[in-house]
């Protein structure tokens, strides 16, 4: 009973597929009817992970299209539409409507469909010449508006969270605008789970904000007698609930920016995965198209094995491979000018059968070693052309020692790799020491500059690093504007940033936020986890209701959530512990969306260049 | 139950869509009055229109509701089939079965055939590059359902037919030996105690008791000659059907493989590709 939700969403678009009618045991509508799917980008994001053409057409969907297509008319088939719940596809589906371009029209918006834009679509098909109101034949809303990748792995596809949220020049009203996007987002994800978590965050900054609107919404929800948690599990889901734990980029930058030396976030940070297909060089120069997800095997088990292990893996598979391929060869072939004997024929054909039933899997093997190959073949080209393994393993030692040699330091950012490879290896300096050495700082940010790098993305961290450390020493200092959005935003968390690397050094290589959600998942008193924040949407509500102890732990299930983007790193590395757990826990990981580490320092540059930081153009006076 | 929980996750808002609706088409209404009725009337039209126009699809889902229903015959069939039970020989209902299916499927036959007809003409209208994709589509997937029906048919008989004529061969096949050999028994078994007999009335006359035995022994010679051209005779029967059983697995293997080559068709293509190769 593990919560899955690659499977609870697969579900419910199949339920949508089918019209909304109930799916009996084998996964089809007990009356086939052949449809017409229309879905807008979004949606299209959604889908393509989790559903293949192939079992579109098991569905009795014909045609699919996107919205802003130029359509021709179908006339006697139902139009499913799943779009998101915005001005523009409303006005595109009146206008489909108007011009009946299809029998019957069933409606289903992503998130729920504001009372606003209902009474626009009402309106709009009401005044149109045709009948177009009655070909509306139902509106649904699906609360599905997020994008899972993994069977725990999702992403709410909302682009640069962290510089909406950590934009100096960002009003109030901006702030609560993404932060309600977010919630709106995560509630999505909790509906088609159907579980009301007990939520968890540390204290101040996005996370909280998050945290207390979700609780909001949670406790508005669950006022309704008739609610999208009741009808699910009942007594089940509130006997064993999950925790949710929120978390802000902020509580642990480096993670979005280091190198890492795994298979899947190497896929993800070097090659550019994106919605688990991969596109790269194939062997003979043109273009190739991997699909990396559930079904292939081989990333299932090796996708967090180093990279050189990942090679020998594939090799040992390649060797298993042939072994079996011979030995099917020496069993149906011709064993010579055998006597044409009648058992012998027996046999023969026997093993012909055999070797037709396993040709099937073997060709499958191969094709999937083909495929990793194929892969590390192109990633072993970018790992030397810029010793990313160096890169990789210096940036490791930084984090775990608090510092680094200065030479040594010098020499990376003078060496291989791209600018962004060596922005990204300062940056970690950056926030791995403890302290900021003046000088040394100066003689990255020209060793930087000679090798002509934007250098806004680091003066940017140094920024919010000495203000941290101005408002750690002094909170009575004079209170700019900045200091003041910095401290509404960073006051706790930036703190962590520096304590996270302090605890780093004592426990070898797990990242703070694992060893958090662990702390938070056991729910033994820990110091460190004991000021964070609680929330029961189901408890009523009362100041002081936060202290029952079955609200902390230790708990089976966990979703954690980064805001602000997050990676495949923390993703790896949150497997790793429901997996080292007894008996084996289970961990949803999710975030606003997943980048590289590339378009994460692209991020922090903005905001440095929204900070007036800088501007390769402008010689850095201040310093 | 499944099902509720299967829907704990959506929110049907059809009906506040349409009080809305209903709520607007009033004040609307009550402004520009002609309009109302002719409306009304030009509702019905297009109902009418849509009820024409479903025809195919309605047609459509009963050839796939028709192809259900012969599926689950085959089913029962099969079961029928496998039923290997001596004292409930259910020979007769697998042949009203078959029968019956066959009837079915040469109805639904038909009726694409049918299908085909009327979209034809129906098509001489204008039609839409999307409608005419559309239909193909169906077509291809109530034809390749056909297909997939008609094999399984294909192996059901198969199966029963190989059963059947295990059932009838085998006992003549087994049987016979062990008839043959029971025979042999049976004439070899007698004449011991006749022999014993003869031998003991016949100690006395010793030469006689000599070529006594080997008179008989040149009788069980013969006797045994007999049964060898049978098991002889059993072995070329044996033979020709392992060859034909093995041309029978080959054609096998060949529809496997046949299939192996189709799947390759629709298994790895993702919406999110075709809608690259649209962009191109």
């Amino acid at each position: 009973m593990a919560l899955n939700l690659r499977q609870k969403q697969t579900e419910c678009i199949i339920r949508m597929l089918n019209l909304n009618q109930p799916v009996n045991p084998s996964g089809t509508a007990n009356e086939e009817v052949y449809k017409i799917l229309i879905y807008d980008k979004f949606c299209q994001n959604i889908l393509s992970p989790l559903i293949h053409v192939k079992d579109l057409r098991k569905h009795g969907v014909t045609l699919y299209f996107l919205i802003d297509k130029d359509r021709k008319p179908v006339h006697d088939v139902p139009a499913v539409y799943f779009v998101q719940a915005s001005q523009v596809n409303i006005q595109r589906i009146v206008a489909d409507a108007s011009r009946s371009l299809y029998d019957s029209f069933h409606l289903n918006f992503s998130s729920s469909i504001p009372r606003p834009l209902l009474e626009d679509l009402a309106s709009g098909t009401l005044n149109s010449n045709s009948n177009s109101l009655d070909r509306i034949s139902k509106v649904h809303d699906q609360y599905l508006e997020f994008v899972t990748l993994e069977d725990d792995l999702f992403s709410l596809a909302q682009k640069s969270c962290y510089v909406q949220l950590n934009d100096p020049s960002a009003g109030d009203r901006e702030i609560e605008e993404i932060v309600e996007r977010i919630v709106s987002g995560l509630f999505c994800v909790l509906a088609t789970l159907a579980v009301v978590p007990i939520i968890r965050c540390p204290r101040g900054g996005p996370a909280e904000m998050v945290a207390m609107a979700l609780d909001q919404r949670l406790r508005d929800h669950l006022l309704s007698k008739n609610n999208l948690f009741t009808e699910g599990g009942g007594f089940v889901s509130s006997f064993q609930r999950p925790i949710l734990c929120l978390f802000d980029r902020n509580f642990e930058l480096s993670v979005g920016i280091q190198h890492d030396f795994r298979y899947r976030p190497l896929v993800h940070d070097v090659l550019g995965l994106r919605l688990n297909r991969l596109n790269v060089q194939g062997e003979k120069g043109g273009m190739k198209s991997f699909e990396l997800d559930s079904s292939d095997p081989f990333w299932v088990t090796n996708g967090s094995l180093e990279f050189p292990e990942v090679a020998v893996e594939i090799e040992n598979q390649l060797n298993k491979y042939k072994k079996d391929v011979d030995e099917v060869n020496k069993r149906t072939g011709g064993s010579g000018g055998a006597e044409f004997d009648g058992t012998d024929l027996m046999g023969n054909t026997k093993h012909l059968m055999n070797a037709v039933n396993s040709l099937p899997e073997l060709t499958e093997r191969k094709q999937v070693i083909d495929k990793h190959t194929n892969i590390a073949t192109v990633l072993l080209g970018e790992i030397k052309e810029r010793s990313l393994d160096s890169y990789a393993k210096k940036e490791n030692d930084m984090m775990v020692r608090g510092g680094v040699d200065r030479a040594e330091l010098l020499a990376v950012l003078k060496g291989k790799g791209t600018k962004m490879d060596k922005l990204r290896f300062a940056i970690i300096y950056l926030i791995s020491s403890e302290t900021i050495n003046q000088l040394e700082v100066e003689s990255v940010e020209a060793a930087l500059k000679e090798s002509e790098v934007d250098t806004t993305a680091f003066q940017y961290v140094k920024k919010i690093k000495s203000l941290n450390v101005s408002l750690a020493s002094a909170n009575s200092a004079s209170r700019s504007n900045i200091v003041d959005w910095a401290e509404k935003l960073y006051g706790q968390s930036i703190s962590a940033v520096t304590a996270g690397v302090k605890n780093l050094l004592s426990s070898d290589q797990q990242l703070v936020m694992t060893r958090t959600v662990e702390a938070l998942m056991e729910g033994k008193p820990n110091p460190e986890i004991d000021s964070y924040l609680l929330l029961d949407p189901r408890a009523p509500k009362s100041g002081a209701g936060t202290s029952g102890s079955h609200l902390k732990g230790p708990f089976k299930e966990a979703i954690v959530f980064m805001i602000g983007g997050g990676n495949y790193v923390e993703y790896g590395s949150l497997q790793e512990l429901a997996k080292r757990q007894q008996p084996v826990k289970h961990v949803i990981y999710g975030t606003t969306e997943i980048l590289t580490g590339v378009e994460f320092v692209e991020q922090l540059t903005v905001l440095g260049k929204k900070m007036g930081l800088g501007s390769v153009g402008a010689p850095s006076g201040s310093h | 139950m499944p099902v509720k929980t299967a829907q704990s996750s959506f929110r049907d808002r059809t009906q506040e869509f349409q009080s809305i609706a209903e709520r607007l088409k009033k004040s609307v209404s009550s402004g520009p009055g002609p309009n109302g009725p002719s409306s009304s009337s030009k509702t019905e039209e297009q109902r009418s229109g849509v009820a024409l126009q479903s025809e195919f699809n309605r047609r459509a889902s009963k050839i796939g509701f028709g192809i259900h229903q012969t599926s689950q015959k085959l089913a029962k069939l099969a079961k029928l089939a496998k039923r290997t039970s001596v004292f409930d020989d259910p020979t007769m209902e697998i042949q009203e079965l078959t029968a019956v299916i066959k009837q079915d499927i040469t109805a639904l036959n038909s009726a694409v055939v049918d299908l085909q007809f009327l979209s034809n003409s129906r098509n001489e209208g204008v039609v839409s590059s999307d409608t005419t994709s559309h239909s193909t589509t169906v077509f291809k997937e109530v034809l390749t359902m056909r297909t997939e029906n008609l094999k399984v048919h294909e192996n059901r008989r198969q199966l029963f037919s190989s059963t059947a004529s295990k059932e009838t061969v085998n006992p003549f096949v087994r049987q016979r030996p062990l008839a043959t050999r029971s025979a042999a028994n049976a004439s070899a078994a007698p004449p011991p105690p006749w022999a014993n007999g003869s031998s003991s009335s016949s100690s006395s006359k010793q030469g006689d008791g000599e070529s006594q035995p080997l008179l008989q022994q040149n009788q069980q010679q013969q006797q045994q000659m007999v049964p060898l051209q049978d098991t002889y005779m059993q072995s070329r029967a044996e033979a020709l059907q392992n060859v034909e059983s093995t041309i029978h697995e080959l054609s096998s293997i060949f529809n496997q493989l046949a299939t192996l080559v189709s799947q390759q068709g629709e298994i790895a293509i993702r919406i999110a590709r075709e809608f690259y190769f649209y962009v191109l």
